[in-house]
């Protein structure tokens, strides 16, 4: 990725060339006709605390848009991670269920969660924040909400 | 009008539905039913895994022999005993009344059990690993979790607890590294002089305040009861019991070692490398005591013993280093361990 798709928004990094589901703080990027990788972007990461641990639905398994596709565990909290898009699991990342702290160190690149295959290849990405200028302020503005709500730090 | 904070003492359970009894309710609270606030006593010992946590963590044989059910929670944490000492209480909300981020959620929802513990006469505090502790010793463990839309913490008071079974039941193989989870257990971890029926009528009184909730006692609903079926039946499953499975080694060597977390930022850990090996408790990211094997050491292993006792942990390789190829063995050892979780 090229140094102008990553934009640092009030000390987080935030990739530009690619989709968000803004409740959920996941990436979508598409890699191949009618595949998507999925990951966290780095304010999802920050608000979860330190990653203890990652797990992943099974390769085949069902995507449904808003339901989980595997489980997160920070702070001995264990919580869904909830997919943006409908298909079925096409690849997971096996480094970074061995190693979560690579989420946290490069949650653009290495850090990805898993690969997704499309349910529906025109349509499944058009509820996701794509547009540039959109996703800026959508940050801009979860950061400004988190602080003010004491989740992140000033 | 205030929301309910339905509240259900379910009193002595098997070791079985002391787990499954709340997993229920969080499936009736993302449901719709009211926040709940949940109370179980085991009538029997047993053995409860993290979510994620490796079954090769506990010491199966051990368990068999001696009766005690294994059980793996939808939560976090890691292996933990669990017995009749302890009186267990489940704080279930809808997700939506949590803030987002984990740790606030986590404080938000342990604060009213701090609260608890000093309305009782324990001036607990929750530290900023968000443990509930009385100084330097942890007296409530917990883990949280969201199941569906609701948001569980559970957490315990423990009137006695058994340092030597909570240490047995765990799979260690080096006689050394047992001893020092012991002693680490037996200097961080500890009973909470509360008497139980004020610590129960505090948390209620701790929740509905903090929530702005009115307490009314309450039973599982229908849909609930369905569920805890269902839910009996998967946690009895292999499969479920079975879990993900240990995670594999990622060191250079493919070795990995054994750590064990006895509270935050104590651990105990025992590794090995061609033929050394070293066991060490580490307290706040400082060697605290260590126990070293090598078959170069030719009398050398209390010096190099000593010369570790105290140390930051990211001192150990560079100190190891002067002592020879079983340094070097023995720094390799050490090298499998997590670095980050010490």
């Amino acid at each position: 990725m090229s140094s102008e798709e990553r934009v640092t928004v009030a000390g987080f990094v935030l990739a530009l060339d690619r989709c968000y589901q803004s409740d959920t703080h996941m990436w979508v990027s598409p890699n191949q006709p009618g595949r998507v990788r999925i990951g966290m972007d780095a304010l999802g990461i920050e608000t979860s605390g330190t990653l203890s641990e990652l797990s992943f639905a099974e390769v085949g398994t069902e995507l449904i848009a808003g339901r989980p596709f595997g489980q997160l565990e920070a702070v001995k909290f264990v919580g869904p991670l909830i997919s943006p898009v409908s298909g079925r699991v096409a690849a997971t990342n096996d480094e970074v269920a061995m190693d979560p702290g690579l989420a946290e160190r490069d949650p653009y690149g290495a850090g990805w969660l898993i690969e997704a295959e499309l349910k529906e290849t025109g349509t499944e990405l058009l509820g996701l924040l794509a547009d540039r200028d959109e996703i800026t302020a959508w940050f801009v503005a979860k950061i400004a909400d988190y602080r003010l709500k004491g989740v992140i730090a000033e | 009008m205030a929301e309910t904070l339905r509240v259900i003492d379910f009193g002595p359970s098997s070791p079985l539905r002391s787990q499954t009894l709340w997993h229920a309710i969080a499936y009736g609270v993302s449901a719709g039913a009211p926040a709940t606030l949940s109370f179980t006593r085991p009538a029997a010992p047993y053995v409860c895994l993290g979510y994620h946590r490796g079954l090769d963590e506990l010491d199966t044989d051990y368990c068999r022999e001696n009766g005690l059910t294994i059980l793996r929670r939808m939560v976090g944490g890691g292996p933990v005993y669990l017995d009749p000492d302890q009186l267990f209480f489940q704080i279930c909300l809808p997700a939506r009344a949590v803030p987002s981020g984990r740790s606030n959620a986590l404080r938000m929802l342990l604060e009213p059990a701090v609260a608890a513990f000093r309305v009782g006469g324990v001036p607990a505090v929750l530290d900023d690993d968000l443990e509930i502790c009385l100084g330097d010793i942890k007296i409530c463990g917990h883990g949280a979790g969201q199941i569906e839309q609701a948001v569980v913490v559970c957490g315990n008071l423990i009137e006695r607890f058994d340092h030597l079974r909570a240490t047995r039941v765990l799979a260690l193989s080096d006689p050394a590294q047992r001893d020092q989870t012991l002693a680490l257990m037996r200097r961080f971890v500890a009973p909470a002089p509360v008497d139980p029926a004020v610590f129960q009528a505090a948390i209620v009184s701790a929740f509905s305040e903090a929530f702005g909730f009115d307490a009314m006692f309450g039973e599982l609903t229908g849909i609930e009861r369905t569920q805890l079926r269902a839910i009996d039946e998967q946690f009895t499953n292999e499969t479920w019991l079975t879990g993900p499975g240990p995670r594999p080694p990622v060191t250079h060597t493919g070795l990995r070692a054994r750590q064990v977390k006895v509270r935050a930022r104590i651990w105990t850990l025992g590794a090995s490398f061609d033929g050394a090996r070293i066991s060490a408790g580490v307290v706040r990211g400082t060697i605290d005591q260590v126990r070293v094997h090598d078959r170069g050491l030719n009398g050398s292993t209390r010096k190099v013993e000593r010369a570790l006792t105290g140390i930051p942990v990211d001192s150990v390789v560079p100190v190891l280093a002067g002592f020879g190829e079983p340094g070097r063995r023995l720094a390799s050892a050490f090298a499998t361990a997590d670095g980050g979780k010490l």
